[in-house]
């Protein structure tokens, strides 16, 4: 006998917004666990899952999903990739999968809970699914880099980042807290699922997979691929809990969690996609700017999807779409900075071939960061290394929990946004961050930066190595200059041939 | 590209899938030129992954993928290889849309 056709049972499968007996509808979907803000459960009758799945076919299509990407892997084992990769993309990797892994389970727990308290049955359903799939994103992102732990140890790293107070994964920690672990499903629905997954992920997942590719390495480009299809499902759950929210006269809550969201997904895109794809990523291995990404991912495709919600614009759309040009210039000059605060090792990128592709990509960088690079350039040259050493505290972003920075040099515009509430002064990297704050500021307020908690005096010795010590980064972990400063080479006037 | 231009970026009706890297890329150009026949179907090949879109909307069939791959197809197979897609999608056994409601 033929199996039926999925459309054939799925909707009477899917009705299961069943009367409680033993206890009150309200006891069983609280609504601080659904957020469903008072919207009564028929109205969510109408919720109808456009990407939708079956549990045999989702079985079926993950075993092949995983054969793919393991048998990519097993392939490639020999063909030296990682030996022969530059130290920038090695580095790229072990960013990525230390600030995304274990990232992974907080967004399981999340899925976890719109699948025990969706309001609809039909994101229960997809989140079922969901929370299998970031169970999969976390534990292949732990098994591809644990084969390079034994030659590196900033590796490691994959597994430990979020079990430390390093500085970037407690940014990683307070973002992901925020958008997956401490909401209630519809929040998450529209935050992580629309916002979050639709959005910023296919940067690091499609695009970086992109330079990937470039970069020959095939085993990570498959990798994040494969991980974006699971993404690309689960990610509709939030499509149609916005249309209920809207439909309900609930446009202004929704609107308000998805530009919180955005907002807090583009700092830590910003920090870890934009570096990764601008500075690290070989020159002749990058596929677009990161800005082109940008515009190609969440300004062309995203923002386009959220109009046809019936959503608007965020309200700082023009200020995001400043940034571009340089926020995550201003993070890659603290990311190198601080570079013995990392668990990779950041490649500067600024050679003069890559300070032209900058000047190409961003006009005006030559005059700004390259001013700044110009004296970090100098200091290597003159055999002054130490003056390239962090010796002060950065002021560290309350919202984002990373240092606020901006443009330096020519069109200076560093500045903090502070906010005194209830006697503390908070600091912000921009009226954005500052702005998530004031919307719910005992959500935010207890929270301490890394340089709060050494003002505060919780790190012992007050000094660098008390600071790395407390960030649990070792000697042999804590970052240096991806190439060994060589890049500095470049710059030395000698005539060619005046070394032989 | 000034400002201006990048955050009007948005402005535009393209739909279809963002294939990652895999056999199926071809077979279904075919069946989106096959499906929406007089729509412009837009190719960007960035190796990792490819972009396939047309404005407005865009249906691939099973009918039509099981014969431009020249075997048996199950619409669920899409997705092995859906790494994104722009636009809204409707899934079904027999065949996949990708839509726009608004028209900008």
């Amino acid at each position: 006998m033929a199996l039926l056709e999925r459309h054939e049972w799925y909707d009477i499968a899917r009705s299961t917004n069943w009367t409680p007996k033993y206890v009150s509808e309200d006891q069983l979907f609280p609504d601080v666990m659904t957020g469903a803000q008072g919207v009564p459960v028929e109205k969510w009758e109408v919720y109808d899952e456009p990407y939708k799945v079956s549990y045999p076919e989702y079985v079926r299509i993950q075993r092949e999903k995983d054969a793919g990407a393991y048998s990519v892997k097993a392939a490639l084992e020999r063909s030296r990739i990682y030996e022969n990769a530059d130290p920038g993309w090695r580095s790229i990797l072990k960013a990525h999968y230390g600030a995304i892994a274990l990232g992974e389970y907080a967004a399981m727990s999340a899925e976890a809970r719109m699948c025990r308290f969706g309001r609809a049955p039909g994101m229960r359903n997809m989140a079922t699914f969901g929370m299998m799939d970031e169970n999969r994103h976390a534990q292949i992102q732990l098994y591809f880099p644990h084969e390079y732990a034994p030659k590196d140890r900033q590796f490691d790293w994959a597994h430990k980042a979020y079990h430390t107070n390093e500085w970037a994964a407690i940014a990683a920690r307070h973002t992901f807290d925020d958008l997956f672990m401490a909401r209630s499903a519809t929040e998450i629905a529209v935050m992580l699922t629309f916002a979050f997954e639709t959005g910023f992920t296919n940067m690091q997942f499609l695009g970086l997979a992109a330079d990937a590719a470039e970069a020959g390495d095939f085993t990570f480009a498959s990798l994040i691929s494969s991980i974006q299809t699971d993404e690309s499902r689960h990610a509709q759950i939030g499509g149609p809990a916005l249309q209920v929210l809207i439909s309900n006269g609930r446009k202004a809550e929704a609107q308000k969690l998805v530009d919180i969201a955005i907002a807090r997904a583009w700092r830590i895109f910003c920090i870890l996609t934009g570096p990764s794809m601008d500075y690290n990523t070989p020159l002749q291995h990058r596929k677009q700017s990161f800005k082109e990404f940008m515009q190609e991912w969440i300004v062309g495709q995203f923002e386009r999807s959220l109009i046809d919600l019936g959503l608007d614009l965020p309200w700082y759309w023009d200020k995001m779409i400043a940034e571009f040009e340089y926020q995550h210039h201003a993070y890659q000059m603290g990311l190198w900075f601080w570079r013995p605060t990392l668990w990779w090792n950041p490649a500067a990128g600024v050679t003069p071939e890559c300070r032209a592709w900058l000047e190409d990509k961003y006009p005006g960088w030559n005059a700004s960061f390259g001013q700044a690079w110009d004296v970090i350039t100098d200091n290597l040259l003159n055999g002054r290394p130490e003056l390239t050493a962090p010796e002060t505290l950065p002021i560290v972003c309350n919202m984002s929990q990373i240092p606020i920075c901006a443009i330096p040099g020519d069109g200076w515009n560093v500045k903090d946004y502070p906010l005194d509430y209830e006697g503390r002064l908070y600091h912000f990297n921009s009226e954005i961050d500052r702005w998530i704050f004031e919307q719910d500021p005992k959500r935010y307020r207890d929270h301490m930066t890394l340089v709060d908690r050494f003002l505060a005096g919780k790190i012992q010795p007050p000094d660098l190595m008390g600071a790395l010590a407390y960030m649990s980064l070792a000697p042999g972990e804590m970052g240096d200059d991806a190439h060994g400063y060589a890049w500095v080479e470049a710059f030395k006037k000698a005539p060619p041939l005046a070394a032989e | 590209m000034s400002k201006t231009t990048v955050a009007e970026g948005y402005r535009n009706n393209r739909v279809g899938p963002i294939l990652r890297a895999g056999p199926i890329t071809d077979g279904v150009i075919e069946a989106a030129e096959e499906d929406n026949p007089g729509k412009e179907i837009r190719v960007d090949d960035k190796i990792a992954y490819v972009r396939i879109d047309t404005d407005g909307e865009m249906i691939l069939r099973r009918e039509t993928l099981e014969r431009a791959l020249g075997r048996p197809f199950k619409m669920s197979e899409l997705e092995v290889n859906l790494g994104s897609f722009a636009g809204r999608i409707e899934t079904t056994d027999d065949y996949v849309r990708f839509y726009y409601e608004k028209t900008l």
